[in-house]
């Protein structure tokens, strides 16, 4: 194991913003990034809340659900994309049932940086999570050099 | 002759070549003018003969009076001298002496007449006696010694020989004066003859040029003419009949024109027939609206299919603008610029809306096709119709069944993805919180782990049973798209080693491999056949509990290449074999040991295969069981008879991760 560049305990100080419209699987996001140690999360299971929830949040990554009512994971990542700038690397990890290859092709040309579908396997997940924040310090401290 | 021998006669001369008629026509003239010559001549060869006859008797009374003359000249002479011894007076009688002879040859020369030689023969003997009596006398009075009563009586005697001389000669002439009458008679007679002879010639020769003439005008020219009449006729198209029996020339073309114009006639019928054949289909045709238009695109002809599909009948349309067959929207130009089409490429083809005589419209399919004359020259534009408004209904009604087809496709493929979606959504729950559960399983007691652990696999369970039906599903319903394309099973066995070893070895078996020594070339999708292969070989693996072997065999016969999965476990069990493709039917497996299985992998691997245009099956072995399944080979050319879904479908379900 190579010594790490960033801190765990940097990445765990990350905002993580996750949204669903099936409470169990908000309720299950939310017990694995305890268990893993995040301290500042934001779920949400109301997607027509989710752009604002962005906005105010600033998450460093967004857990993002594709198949959900009144405004879907797509117009998210979307909405997502027109809000930030351009330099912006905001990284979305898309967590979804549907296993359709459109799915997967269609949300990361949207600007998913991540797709896993499920029933997914809890620590594969933590372990991508940590992976895009530690993508994200990076290219911040990237940027403020 | 008989009627009989003359028809014999002509019908020989008319059967005789031209040649030989020609010869004939001109010949027989010259031979009739050529007699008539000969006869002349020999005519005027019997008047020249009766002629000199005639001269002959001449020359004879001239030549008797001249015996005549000079005897009683000669005696008158020697009568003289005697009495007067005067040497003058002897020369008649010399001249007599001298001249008599050649008279009397000439004489004895000329006569024929025998009458006329009897006094001739008199008369010589008379001239030579008389002579004879004149000679004595001179040599008496010469000698002297004559007295003059002698030389009286010798006178005397002289005189009546004489007279005697002369009754002879008048005998003669009086002879041959009948004989020149004869013969002058004769000239006449030959004259006659020889005029009537001219005129006979004259007459024939006339005769014979005439029938000449007419036997030429009869052979020749009158059958000329009628076989110029022939030809006329045969110009004109009309049938000749009774051909000719002449063989000669104009007989033979004579008969050659009747069998041509036999032969223009079949044809002329034949062609006639082909066409009236062909009149009729084109009236009878019901289907097709044909008709013809003039160059200005008037009807001009109008058949039943025509009536049929635009309704109106035929008088009631021809010497129309075929533009009222259209619409009023396209009647302006459409019907002006098909023509101009037809025109300047040949032919025009148009589908649209036609109009019916009531009004109500159609589905038309038109070809226009302009019509030449071997010059070239427009003659006008044959017209072909069809009613498509059937086809075009079925064509709508089709389109609308298979958008309809397509939409329970897209329907369907999108309810699988929603069930899946509706499924897998509280299965991530149970599964995620499950092993989060087991991740701090410490910190529970045993009766809680093992609750952990029977929620953790039968989520799992469900998620293979979810997985394999959808799959199912999709194969079946056409919605999950297989990637065909010929790939080599020998590369697969490897691939399909590599994944399966783990298994069998896990389970304490041995892995066997039996690849052919050559490209298995199939039509298949590469995924899918690793995924029955996978199947197939973790079947053998799971359920051989008595055993020691799985093995993966790939063989290539005529028409398939086959692979197979040999164990030498305990099989499946007899009458259970036929329900071995049966979706969820474990045989009982479930029962006897722990035994993981959705009891659809076969039936999966069955629709895969069955997708993909091969075949599955099972034969039990003395132990153990086999499970085959064949694919098709890219020379057998069923791979078009596959059955590809559409591709509005592009995704599937994806395995879980």
């Amino acid at each position: 194991m190579p010594a790490k560049l960033i801190d765990p305990a940097e990445i765990r100080q990350r905002r993580i913003l996750a949204i669903d419209d099936e409470q169990p699987n908000i309720l299950l996001l939310q017990s694995l990034l305890e268990q893993e140690g995040y301290a500042s999360l934001k779920c949400l299971s109301d997607p027509t809340k989710a752009l604002q929830a962005y906005i105010d949040f600033e998450p460093d990554l967004v857990l993002l659900d594709l198949m959900m009512p009144q405004v879907d994971g797509f117009e998210l990542l979307e909405a997502f994309g027109r809000h930030d700038k351009a330099d912006e690397y905001r990284p979305v990890l898309v967590l979804t049932a549907d296993t359709t290859l459109q799915a997967r092709r269609r949300a990361l040309s949207l600007g998913a940086k991540d797709f896993v579908t499920k029933p997914f396997d809890v620590i594969e997940v933590a372990l991508r999570i940590s992976n895009l924040l530690e993508t994200r310090i990076l290219y911040e401290r990237l940027r403020s050099a | 002759m008989t009627v009989e021998a003359m028809r014999r006669v002509a019908r020989y001369w008319a059967d005789r070549s031209l040649a030989v008629k020609g010869l004939v026509v001109v010949a027989l003239p010259l031979a009739i003018l050529l007699g008539a010559l000969v006869s002349l001549y020999l005519a005027s060869n019997a008047e020249t003969r009766a002629e000199s006859d005639v001269r002959r008797a001449f020359a004879i009374q001239r030549d008797t009076y001249q015996v005549h003359a000079l005897l009683a000249e000669a005696a008158a002479g020697v009568r003289g001298y005697v009495l007067t011894n005067e040497e003058q007076f002897l020369d008649p009688y010399r001249k007599a002496e001298a001249e008599l002879p050649p008279t009397i040859g000439r004489l004895d020369d000329a006569i024929e007449d025998h009458v006329v030689r009897q006094h001739f023969e008199d008369l010589r003997r008379l001239e030579r006696d008389k002579r004879e009596g004149l000679r004595e006398i001179l040599e008496e009075a010469d000698s002297g010694g004559t007295s003059s009563a002698e030389l009286s009586t010798a006178l005397v005697g002289n005189k009546l020989s004489l007279d005697e001389v002369r009754r002879s000669i008048d005998a003669i002439q009086e002879r041959e004066a009948v004989v020149l009458d004869e013969r002058r008679a004769r000239v006449d007679e030959v004259r006659r003859g020889f005029l009537v002879l001219t005129a006979i010639s004259a007459l024939v020769g006339l005769l014979g040029s005439l029938s000449a003439v007419y036997l030429f005008s009869t052979g020749i020219v009158r059958r000329v003419r009628k076989l110029e009449g022939d030809a006329r006729a045969l110009a004109e198209g009309e049938r000749l009949t009774d051909p000719p029996e002449e063989a000669d020339e104009v007989g033979r073309l004579a008969q050659g024109l009747v069998r041509a114009s036999a032969l223009l006639h079949a044809r002329e019928d034949d062609l006639r027939a082909s066409e009236e054949r062909f009149r009729l289909v084109v009236e009878d045709v019901r289907d097709y609206g044909i008709f013809a238009l003039d160059p200005e695109g008037i009807v001009t002809t109008w058949n039943l299919g025509a009536q049929r599909i635009k309704g109106w009948q035929a008088e009631e349309i021809l010497g129309h603008h075929f533009s009222r067959f259209y619409p009023p929207e396209t009647r302006d130009y459409l019907p002006s610029e098909m023509l101009e089409r037809a025109r300047a490429s040949g032919s025009a083809e148009d589908e649209g809306w036609r109009v019916r005589k009531d009004g109500s419209r159609f589905w038309a399919n038109v070809v226009v096709t302009a019509l030449r004359n071997e010059r070239g020259e427009l003659q006008g534009f044959a017209k072909v119709t069809r009613d498509m408004t059937e086809r075009r209904r079925s064509e709508d009604a089709l389109r609308k069944a298979r958008e309809e087809a397509e939409t329970a496709s897209r329907a369907k493929s999108q309810f699988l993805s929603r069930t899946s979606h509706e499924l897998r959504t509280p299965l991530n729950a149970i599964l995620g919180f499950g092993q989060l559960l087991q991740l701090n399983e410490d910190q529970f007691d045993e009766r809680h782990r093992e609750a952990i652990g029977q929620i953790t696999l039968a989520g799992r369970h469900l998620l293979s049973l979810i997985n394999d039906l959808l799959d199912i599903s999709s194969i079946e319903a056409g919605a999950s798209e297989l990637k065909i394309e010929p790939i080599d099973l020998n590369e697969l066995l490897d691939e399909v080693q590599g994944l399966a070893a783990p298994i069998v070895a896990t389970a304490g078996l041995t892995f066997e491999r039996i690849a052919p020594d050559r490209q298995a070339l199939v039509l298949a999708d590469r995924r899918r056949v690793i995924q029955v292969m996978l199947n197939l070989v973790g079947n053998a693996a799971k359920y051989n509990r008595t055993g020691s072997l799985v093995r993966l065999a790939c063989t290539i016969d005529d028409d398939a290449v086959r692979v197979s999965v040999e164990d030498d476990g305990p099989g499946v069990a007899r009458g259970m074999a036929e329900r071995i493709f049966t979706p969820f039917d474990r045989l009982g497996q479930q029962e006897r040991a722990r035994v993981e299985g959705t009891g659809l992998g076969l039936s999966l691997s069955k629709s895969l295969v069955e997708a993909m245009g091969g075949q599955i099956g099972y034969e039990p072995l003395e132990p153990g069981s086999r499970f085959w399944f064949s694919l098709l080979q890219p020379t057998t050319g069923r791979d078009k008879n596959l059955a590809l879904p559409p591709d509005n479908n592009e995704g599937q379900p994806c395995p879980p991760n």
